[in-house]
């Protein structure tokens, strides 16, 4: 079973309280959900919409053709009818008595008892979330005007619903992390939101005056021996810009959270795209080592932050986690089990106990600074050496993840947020990851740099290879052919900031020859 | 007594004011008495941010215009340690001059030490936020137009807790103000005007003009300062001394 629902309305109506809602209920009823939010710059009026994927098997997009709308305004109708399904279902803000502001609640209720979700849970998961009396009863009026349409049987799944940024932010708390420094910029600002609500005197939350202030503060208490994280955009991800060069040369451990989105400019700041990855890997004057790595769910986002803090520290280097919108602000559902988490130890001098000079100019071991041909050429070297053994350790993480069958023909490779969509759309095509049994397969690259070097094995065993990426120009597809010399020839690249719909790539990649 | 010298070379202009704060620094952290590893400094770029290997404690030399922002994080990160800012008049008026403001709203408890020799030396002599009129450059062949800014007035408007202006070439002096500067519980601000002997003479010709005085807490009379010299003039009066304190809790008693 599958089934896409668009719950849409004014920003300020309270469609994310309605996506919530029936999430929070169908996970008790045992099913998986997927919910994506689309919506513009402004904060009241206009038009936004979730689009909610529901299934009893694991589900990480969306689809194009929908099985139900949830109006709480006429305009959600008018635009989205040419994609309901011909006997698809219209929730509409007309069909319940003047709710005011818990109009949602109602549709939400309605909408519970389209899926025949149980009418107990819808009522726990409102008090818990909208503790006030007229928010149930709305949802209870909703829930008994209209009829049972599917039947959500209770099954016995156990799933825990995150989005990426929250992902990220569990990994910060898993990593103890002390201090999170970040200016408000979409889609990073749910971390600054969770870990500024959440302080709670293990970690602390500060906002600077600008990006540059919170990668140089951030840099500043990490020299105290504190473990720091700063989170961002592109546009404050090109500001930070020149401390990221500045922690090449002090070697001052930093972890850095890179949530993308629609570029050049302003671009499209409230959708998704993955053109960042180029300036993950090279923002930053002069040669010095660093690690990137593009978690794929909410899951990854915090096993890889805290592995981006074990290494930063370990090595005294530059962490980024590079995700985008798509992943940042989705609701995926899961219910796999986080890998161990890792201790991460202090092991370098530290001021108060010691002398210890940090420095951005060229300095001898002792962090004296110095002009010296030889002692530059020496320090040099030894910052490669460092990105030597990194390459050595990251073989312990995965790097790469290799799904269906292992024997398949086709290879599908790609990154990041679209990790979950392959998955669905490899199954709807014939079930690959499911049973391990079908024509393809899909290479997930996790770390892009290090890269691993399976994927040029994976790459020269297949029959037929295509590369995914939410971007343009096919960065990964570029950064494989620099280290590997074997350029992929298919691409399936989608720019035009909406993330991919399991349908439409699935047809994309049948089209392939 | 603890001797904060150390063995690297000193590569100043001979006969730079820079000897001067250099000594000052040493005879106030000296009196101070403090441990040498619970003192940290931080130091952008320009002829100042030599000092980073002429005080023997620890610290980030950091990148011009920003050595304020990463004191400000060691503070956050550490606040027992005593953090000294070292920074130019173009570290801190014109490439960091947003860390400056916030850092007057902020009231870490931190010391800034701004060498100010009015123009941007170590990339031969372009002028700064502070040069005065007229000051020729080889950008500015007919001297420089625009008027510069008055720091001491922009501190005291962004809320800083100390403010204090000394001269260079009063060592006694100058180490006095920056002993209360680091005694003082919050921001403190300390605006050193210097000559830079290659390149902008103009502080030595102003010498005539400064006069000492000791103002707390009175802030309607730390504005009277403060305008008193616009940076431009070269008549008049040039108050040097603490300008103005108050008290004020900081941000890491507020974090």
């Amino acid at each position: 079973m599958r089934l896409n629902i668009l719950v849409g309305g004014k920003a300020g109506q309270g469609i994310n309280a309605v996506s919530k809602i029936i999430s929070h209920v169908l996970v008790k009823a045992g099913y998986f959900s997927f919910n994506c939010r689309d919506y513009g710059s402004l904060i009241r009026g206009g038009h936004n919409f979730n689009v909610i994927s529901i299934s009893d098997k694991k589900v990480g997009s969306i689809e194009k053709e929908l099985d139900g709308i949830v109006a709480l305004d006429d305009k959600t109708t008018d635009l989205h009818k040419k994609e309901l399904k011909e006997n698809g279902f219209v929730i509409k803000a007309g069909d319940f008595p003047v709710l005011g502001i818990n109009l949602n609640m109602a549709m939400a209720g309605a909408l519970c008892k389209i899926l025949c979700l149980d009418k107990k849970f819808l009522i726990e998961e409102i008090e818990e979330h909208f503790p006030v009396k007229e928010a149930v009863k709305a949802g209870e009026i909703g829930y008994d005007k209209v009829e049972k349409r599917f039947n959500c049987s209770k099954i016995s799944n156990k799933i825990e619903i995150l989005s990426g940024n929250e992902g990220i932010s569990k990994g910060f708390v898993n990593s103890k992390g002390d201090l999170y420094f970040s200016y408000p910029m979409t889609p990073a600002t749910d971390v600054l939101h969770i870990l500024g609500l959440s302080q709670d005197g293990k970690h602390r939350v500060f906002q600077p005056e600008n990006e540059i202030a919170v990668v140089n503060m951030a840099l500043g208490a990490s020299y105290t021996g504190k473990k720091v994280m700063v989170g961002t955009s592109g546009g404050g991800f090109d500001l930070m810009t020149e401390a990221l060069s500045f922690q090449g040369m002090s070697e001052i451990p930093l972890v850095v959270y890179l949530a993308s989105r629609p570029g050049p400019g302003t671009g499209v700041p409230t959708y998704t795209s993955q053109a960042d990855l180029d300036v993950a890997l090279r923002a930053g004057h002069g040669e010095f080592p660093r690690i990137v790595i593009a978690p794929g769910d909410p899951i990854e986002c915090a096993e890889k932050t805290n592995e981006a803090f074990y290494l930063a520290e370990k090595f005294n280097t530059l962490s980024i986690i590079l995700s985008d919108k798509h992943l940042a602000e989705s609701e995926f559902s899961s219910d796999r089990k986080e890998n161990k988490i890792l201790k991460i130890n202090i092991n370098r001098e530290l001021p108060g106990q010691k002398i210890v000079r940090a420095n951005g100019y060229e300095h001898d071991e002792k962090g004296h600074t110095i002009e010296d041909a030889e002692i530059v050429k020496k320090m040099a070297e030894k910052r490669l050496e460092k990105y030597e053994k990194i390459k050595k350790e990251v073989k312990r993480f995965e790097m790469v993840k290799i799904y269906g069958n292992k024997n398949a023909e086709n290879l599908v490779v790609s990154w990041g947020s679209n990790k979950t969509v392959i998955l669905d759309a490899l199954d709807s095509i014939d079930k690959s990851i499911e049973t391990g049994k079908g024509n393809w397969k899909f290479l997930q690259v996790l770390y892009l740099k290090p890269l691993s070097d399976e994927i040029k094995n994976e790459i020269e065993k297949a029959k037929k290879v295509v590369i995914v990426e939410n971007n343009l120009t096919g960065q990964l597809g570029r950064l494989i052919r620099e280290k590997t010399g074997i350029k992929i020839e298919s691409r399936i690249l989608k720019y035009d900031s909406r993330p991919f719909y399991c349908d439409e790539l699935k047809n994309e990649l049948l089209k392939l020859k | 007594m603890t001797s904060f010298d150390t063995k690297e070379t000193i590569t100043w202009c001979p006969g730079c004011p820079n000897f001067l704060i250099l000594a000052a620094v040493k005879k106030a952290l000296s009196e101070l008495n403090l441990k040498k590893e619970e003192i940290v400094m931080t130091t952008g770029i320009g002829c100042h941010g030599k000092v980073f290997d002429y005080i023997d404690i620890g610290g980030v030399y950091s990148l011009h215009g920003r050595p304020i922002a990463v004191a400000e994080g060691i503070k956050l990160g550490n606040p027992k340690l005593k953090v000294l800012t070292f920074a130019g008049d173009g570290d801190t008026y014109n490439e960091g001059i947003s860390h400056f403001v916030h850092a007057c709203r902020y009231n870490l408890d931190m010391a800034l030490i701004v060498h100010d020799n009015r123009s941007f030396s170590l990339t031969t002599g372009q002028a700064t936020a502070t040069s005065q009129q007229g000051f020729k450059t080889k950008v500015e062949p007919k001297g420089e137009f625009l008027k510069p800014l008055n720091p001491i007035l922009l501190a005291l408007s962004a809320g800083a807790s100390f403010i204090a202006r000394c001269n260079a070439r009063d060592i006694e002096h100058t180490a006095k103000v920056l002993v209360e500067a680091v005694k003082h519980k919050g921001f403190a601000f300390v605006e050193i005007l210097q000559d830079c002997i290659i390149f902008n003479l103009e502080v030595n010709n102003l010498d005539k003009l400064m006069y000492k005085v000791d103002n707390r807490k009175d802030k309607e009379k730390a504005f009277e300062l403060a305008k008193e010299w616009d940076y431009n003039s070269t008549n008049g009066k040039i108050p040097i001394g603490i300008l103005y304190q108050e008290e004020r809790k900081t941000l890491e008693e507020n974090f």
